[in-house]
C-alpha cells in the first residue's frame, strides 16, 4: 500500500511538469526570445518570477517552453527505439537459429559502445534540430528494449497457448501481435520508462555541450549551456530551475519505474 | 580451457572494434562534402599536388565508400589515422596528448566508485532494516537521475565561484608549473562528480545482492553451525562480487559516456573534451580516431572484468555456463 501510495506521488509530480509544459503558451509570461537589455541578470522576484538571463529574458517562461522542447525530443525518440527495438529484437527472437546468433553478436557489439559516441558521429554530419535529435536519440536508443524482446519472445514461442494458435492455423502476423507482443508487454513497458529517463539525459546532456538543440529553440539543455558562464559572475538563478527540473524530471521517472518493476509487472529475463 | 576462453572474448573485443569503425565511418562519410579536404587537415592549402596525392591515394579518397573503408582500416591498423582538419596534425599525435588524462580521470574515478560502492553495498546489504539499507536505494535513484553536468555547475560555483578553493576548470594552472599537486587539484572536482553520480548505483547493485545471499540456505546452515560471522562476511561478499563485476561490465559503456560531458565542463583536456569539439568543428579524421580509441579503452576493460570474472567463478571455469 505504502509502495502505491509512492507511486502515485511520482506520478502526479510527472504530471505537473508535463501539464507545465503542455501548457506552457498559457504559462509563459513573455515571448521566450524577447529580450529586455534594460533588465539583464535581474534575480529572482517582481516582474520577472525566476529571474532573466543574460539578455534579459524571463527565465520562467523559457523554462516551461524549454521543457516542452526537451520532453517531445525524448518522448518521440523513445517512440523509435520502441520501434527498432522491437523489429529488431522480434525477428532475432521469433526466427531463432542463425539468424539469432548473427543478430545477438552484433547487439551484444552496439551494446558496448557508449551510444553517446554514435549519438556524436551523427551530430558531426547532421545539422540537428529538433526532428535531428529525435532521430538520433532514437536510433542509439533501442538495444536494451531489442535485447528484452528477444528473450521474451524466445520465452513465449514455446507456450502451450502459442502451439495451439499455430495448430489452429493463426496467421503468423496474430502471433507476433497478438499473442507474443501482448504478453511481452509489461516488461517492454518497465524498459520504454527507464529509456524515457535515459533520452531526456541525453538531450540536456547535448544541448549543453553546445551541441544538440540550435541555441535560438530553447530547451532546458540550452538553458544550462548559457548558465555556465553566468553562474561565474554569480547569476545562480539562470542554471539552478532547468537543473532541478531537469532533476525532479528524471527522479519521477526513474522512481516510476522501479516501482512498476518491484511490483512484479517487468519481470526481466534478459 | 582457458586459452580458448580467452581467445573467444579477444575475437568479440575485436569484433566489437569493427563494427564500431564500420558504423561511425559510414555514418560519418556518407554526408555530403569534401572528405579530401579533411584529410589534408588545416594546411589544405600549403601542400603541393604531390602531397595531396599521396594522401589521397593512401585513404583511397577518390573511389567508392567501401574502398575507403578498407584503405581507412588498413591504416588505421597500422596506427596511421590521418591528419586532424582542425589542428593540422596527426590525429594518432593528437589523441596520445589527450589519453593520459582520460585515462587518470577514469582511473581515479573508477577506483573510488568500486571502493566506495563496495564498502557502503556490503555495510548497508549485511544490515537489513538499517537506515543505511533502507536509505541507499532511494540515495541511488536520487543521485542517478542528477545530470552530472549540473552537478558539476553547482560545484563550480560552491567551491570555485564563492568559496575559492578550488580551480573551476582546466588540466592545470595558467603559468603553473603543471606539477602535480596542481593536476590533483584540477582533478577533485571532475572526479567526485563521477563518483558521486555513480557509486550509488553499484552500491545498490551489490547491496541487493548481499541480502538475496544472506536470505539463502548456505548462509543459515553456517549461522546454524556457528560459523563466524566474520566467515560469512567473507563468503556472501565472495559470491556477491561476481553479479556485481558483470554489472560493473553491463555498466562501463554509458560510464564512459557520461565522463565525456564531465570532461568537457571542467575542461579537463582529455578524450572526451576531444570528441566534442571535433563534432563541433566537424574533424572526421579526429572524431573517428577519437571514437576508436574510446571504444578500444571500453573493449580493454569489459576484456579485464572477463578475465577477472573467470577467475572468481567456477562455474564459468568449467564452462557450465557457456563462456
Amino acid at each position: 500500500m505504502k509502495s502505491r501510495k509512492r507511486l502515485i506521488f511520482w506520478c502526479s509530480l510527472l504530471g505537473l511538469i508535463l501539464a507545465m509544459t503542455i501548457f506552457s503558451d498559457l504559462l509563459a509570461t513573455q515571448p521566450v526570445n524577447e529580450m529586455d537589455l534594460d533588465s539583464v541578470y535581474s534575480p529572482p522576484g517582481e516582474g520577472h518570477l525566476l529571474g532573466t538571463d543574460h539578455l534579459g529574458r524571463d527565465v520562467f517562461s523559457r523554462l516551461v517552453q524549454g521543457g516542452k522542447v526537451t520532453l517531445a525530443v525524448a518522448g518521440l525518440s523513445v517512440a523509435l527505439s520502441f520501434v527498432i527495438g522491437v523489429i529488431y529484437g522480434g525477428i532475432s527472437g521469433y526466427a531463432g537459429g542463425w539468424t539469432d546468433s548473427v543478430m545477438m553478436r552484433i547487439l551484444e557489439a552496439l551494446i558496448s559502445i557508449p551510444s553517446l559516441i554514435f549519438v556524436l558521429a551523427f551530430q558531426a554530419v547532421m545539422q540537428g534540430g529538433m526532428w535531428g535529435m529525435t532521430f538520433i536519440i532514437g536510433v542509439t536508443g533501442w538495444f536494451t528494449t531489442a535485447r528484452i524482446i528477444r528473450s521474451e519472445f524466445i520465452r513465449l514461442k514455446d507456450a502451450e497457448y502459442v502451439k495451439m494458435a499455430k495448430m489452429f492455423g493463426t496467421p503468423v502476423w496474430s502471433i507476433l501481435t497478438g499473442h507474443l507482443l501482448r504478453n511481452s508487454l509489461p516488461p517492454l513497458l518497465v524498459v520504454t520508462i527507464f529509456n524515457l529517463a535515459g533520452a531526456v539525459f541525453i538531450e540536456v546532456s547535448l544541448s549543453f555541450l553546445g551541441i544538440g538543440i540550435p541555441p535560438s529553440i530553447p530547451s532546458w539543455g540550452n538553458m544550462l549551456y548559457n548558465a555556465q558562464n553566468d553562474l561565474l559572475i554569480g547569476a545562480w538563478w539562470i542554471g539552478v530551475f532547468p537543473g532541478l527540473l531537469i532533476f525532479l524530471t528524471i527522479l519521477s521517472i526513474n522512481f516510476i519505474g522501479e516501482a512498476l518493476k518491484k511490483s512484479g509487472r517487468g519481470r526481466f529475463h534478459a | 580451457m582457458t586459452v580458448k576462453w580467452i581467445g573467444k572474448r579477444m575475437m568479440l573485443g575485436v569484433l566489437v572494434l569493427f563494427i564500431v569503425s564500420f558504423l561511425s565511418f559510414f555514418i560519418m562519410h556518407a554526408s555530403p562534402g569534401s572528405s579530401a579536404t579533411a584529410y589534408y587537415g588545416g594546411n589544405a592549402q600549403t601542400l603541393t599536388a604531390a602531397e595531396k596525392e599521396r594522401i589521397s591515394k593512401a585513404f583511397a579518397l577518390d573511389r567508392p565508400l567501401p574502398v575507403q573503408y578498407g584503405a581507412w582500416l588498413k591504416q588505421a591498423v597500422q596506427g596511421n589515422l590521418g591528419m586532424s582538419a582542425g589542428v593540422g596534425r596527426p590525429v594518432a599525435s593528437i589523441l596520445g596528448e589527450r589519453l593520459p588524462n582520460t585515462l587518470l580521470l577514469f582511473g581515479v574515478s573508477m577506483f573510488f566508485i568500486i571502493i566506495g560502492s563496495i564498502w557502503l553495498g556490503m555495510t548497508a546489504g549485511m544490515r537489513p532494516g538499517s537506515l543505511l539499507d533502507r536509505g541507499l536505494s532511494a540515495f541511488s535513484i536520487a543521485s542517478s537521475s542528477i545530470p552530472a553536468f549540473w552537478l558539476g555547475i553547482l560545484f563550480i560555483y560552491l567551491f570555485a565561484v564563492t568559496l575559492g578553493v578550488l580551480p573551476s576548470s582546466g588540466t592545470g594552472s595558467l603559468g603553473g608549473d603543471g606539477g602535480f599537486v596542481d593536476k590533483m587539484k584540477h582533478l577533485i572536482m571532475p572526479a567526485s562528480v563521477v563518483v558521486l553520480t555513480h557509486v550509488g548505483l553499484y552500491a545498490r547493485f551489490l547491496q541487493e545482492s548481499v541480502k538475496a545471499e544472506l536470505g539463502s540456505y548456505y548462509v543459515m546452515a553456517a549461522r546454524a553451525n556457528g560459523v563466524m560471522e566474520r566467515e560469512i562476511r567473507r563468503g556472501v561478499l565472495r559470491n556477491a562480487f561476481i553479479p556485481y563485476l558483470n554489472y560493473l561490465g553491463v555498466t562501463i559503456p554509458s560510464f564512459f559516456g557520461g565522463s565525456v560531458i564531465v570532461e568537457s565542463l571542467f575542461a579537463w583536456s582529455g578524450l572526451g573534451q576531444l570528441l566534442v569539439r571535433s563534432v563541433m568543428v566537424k574533424d572526421y579524421p579526429l572524431l573517428m580516431g577519437g571514437i576508436m580509441l574510446t571504444g578500444l579503452i571500453v573493449v580493454i576493460s569489459l576484456f579485464v572484468i572477463d578475465v577477472l570474472m573467470y577467475m572468481l567463478d567456477p562455474k564459468l571455469r568449467k564452462g557450465e555456463l557457456g563462456g
